[in-house]
């Protein structure tokens, strides 16, 4: 009744613009539907192209590392290196020939992809140029700014050893906050 | 990923994020049509411009993780953007655009996103945004959802 409304103030092409309506499917038919899209997916699956499959593998890091960089939480296990990693896995059997392809000696990226060394700005726009600006280096920068912000944020051995070195601090006393 | 300002004819950024608990207080049936609050138990999500908090568009997923699909339960878009008179266009595409990259995101190539049509829309969501008829459900998945991605610039 209430649809009734709404296709009377509206056309049906405004309508697919504005709306995705409850679906009222019976038992039976929610049952029918269900082996219908099956079967349609099943199908489309061998239609799916080697590009279709690495694009939509670069799309995914991409996505990952946008949902990772603009969060607030730090995860090891997402670091610069595993993104990477996945990287390279997505279009190389090993990482000699993504190195060769890049011009980086292949003992610096398994330097960088162990977490043993940083990678050079080039190496970011290197990887940026090869992703076909898809991963771009800002995109790599930011994952490894991740890692060293919380590096910083928890050495505190370097905090004890740097102590001795500050005189003259600040004197004043935290405010309290108001209750 | 941007809607545009149908008066200047101009795009704006947008956002589009999960609904908090709050919202939920100033999601109202006459503005976004439906109740909302039967949506809880899903994955819903709000588009709102870029440095405003005024809810544009609403859209409801059910994730079934086992099939790698997302299906699109409710999707409204609020009063005033809606038909002739409408104020921003393009929000309805990037909603589903956006549940298409959480599907990428998750699934890359086999991630899938579907929906019930109401008969008499079908073809218009089949013409509007590509989608692939599967008898009583439309779906989108492989090139053509990578293309929808591509059209929304997402």
């Amino acid at each position: 009744m209430k649809t009734e409304k709404l296709s009377k103030k509206y056309t049906a092409d405004e309508l697919a613009a504005s709306f995705v309506f409850r679906n009222t499917l019976t038992a039976q038919q929610t049952q029918d539907a269900a082996k219908q899209l099956a079967e349609a997916r099943k199908k489309l699956q061998k239609q799916h192209s080697s590009q279709d499959l690495l694009y939509a593998g670069v799309l995914q890091l991409r996505y990952q590392i946008e949902e990772y960089i603009n969060s607030t939480q730090y995860n090891a296990h997402l670091s610069f290196a595993y993104f990477l990693r996945a990287y390279i896995k997505l279009s190389y059997k090993n990482n000699k020939d993504f190195a060769k392809d890049i011009h980086i000696d292949e003992t610096e990226l398994s330097q960088i992809l162990n977490g043993h060394r940083d990678p050079s700005e080039k190496t970011l726009i290197r990887i940026e140029l090869h992703s076909v600006n898809m991963l771009p280096a800002l995109y790599w920068f930011r994952l490894l700014e991740k890692e060293k912000e919380y590096d910083l944020e928890t050495d505190y051995a370097l905090r004890e050893r740097e102590e001795k070195y500050v005189k003259n601090r600040l004197a004043f006393k935290p405010l309290k906050k108001k209750s | 990923m941007e809607v545009i300002d149908v008066k200047n004819n101009t795009r704006k950024k947008i956002i589009i994020e999960l609904v908090e608990e709050r919202d939920y207080r100033k999601i109202t049936k006459s503005r976004y049509w439906f109740d909302w609050n039967t949506e809880k138990d899903h994955l819903v999500y709000k588009l709102r411009l870029t440095g405003s908090s005024d809810i544009l568009g609403l859209m409801s997923l059910i994730h079934y993780e086992e099939e790698k699909r997302f299906a699109i339960h409710l999707l409204a878009v609020s009063k005033e953007n809606r038909g002739k008179q409408k104020a921003y266009g393009n929000i309805a595409g990037n909603l589903i655009a956006y549940a298409c990259r959480e599907a990428v995101r998750l699934y890359a190539l086999e991630g899938c996103i579907s929906l019930v049509p109401k008969t008499e829309l079908k073809s218009h969501y089949i013409n509007k945004y590509g989608m692939l008829d599967a008898g009583w459900q439309l779906f989108l998945e492989g090139r053509s959802l990578l293309n929808l991605l591509r059209t929304y610039d997402i």
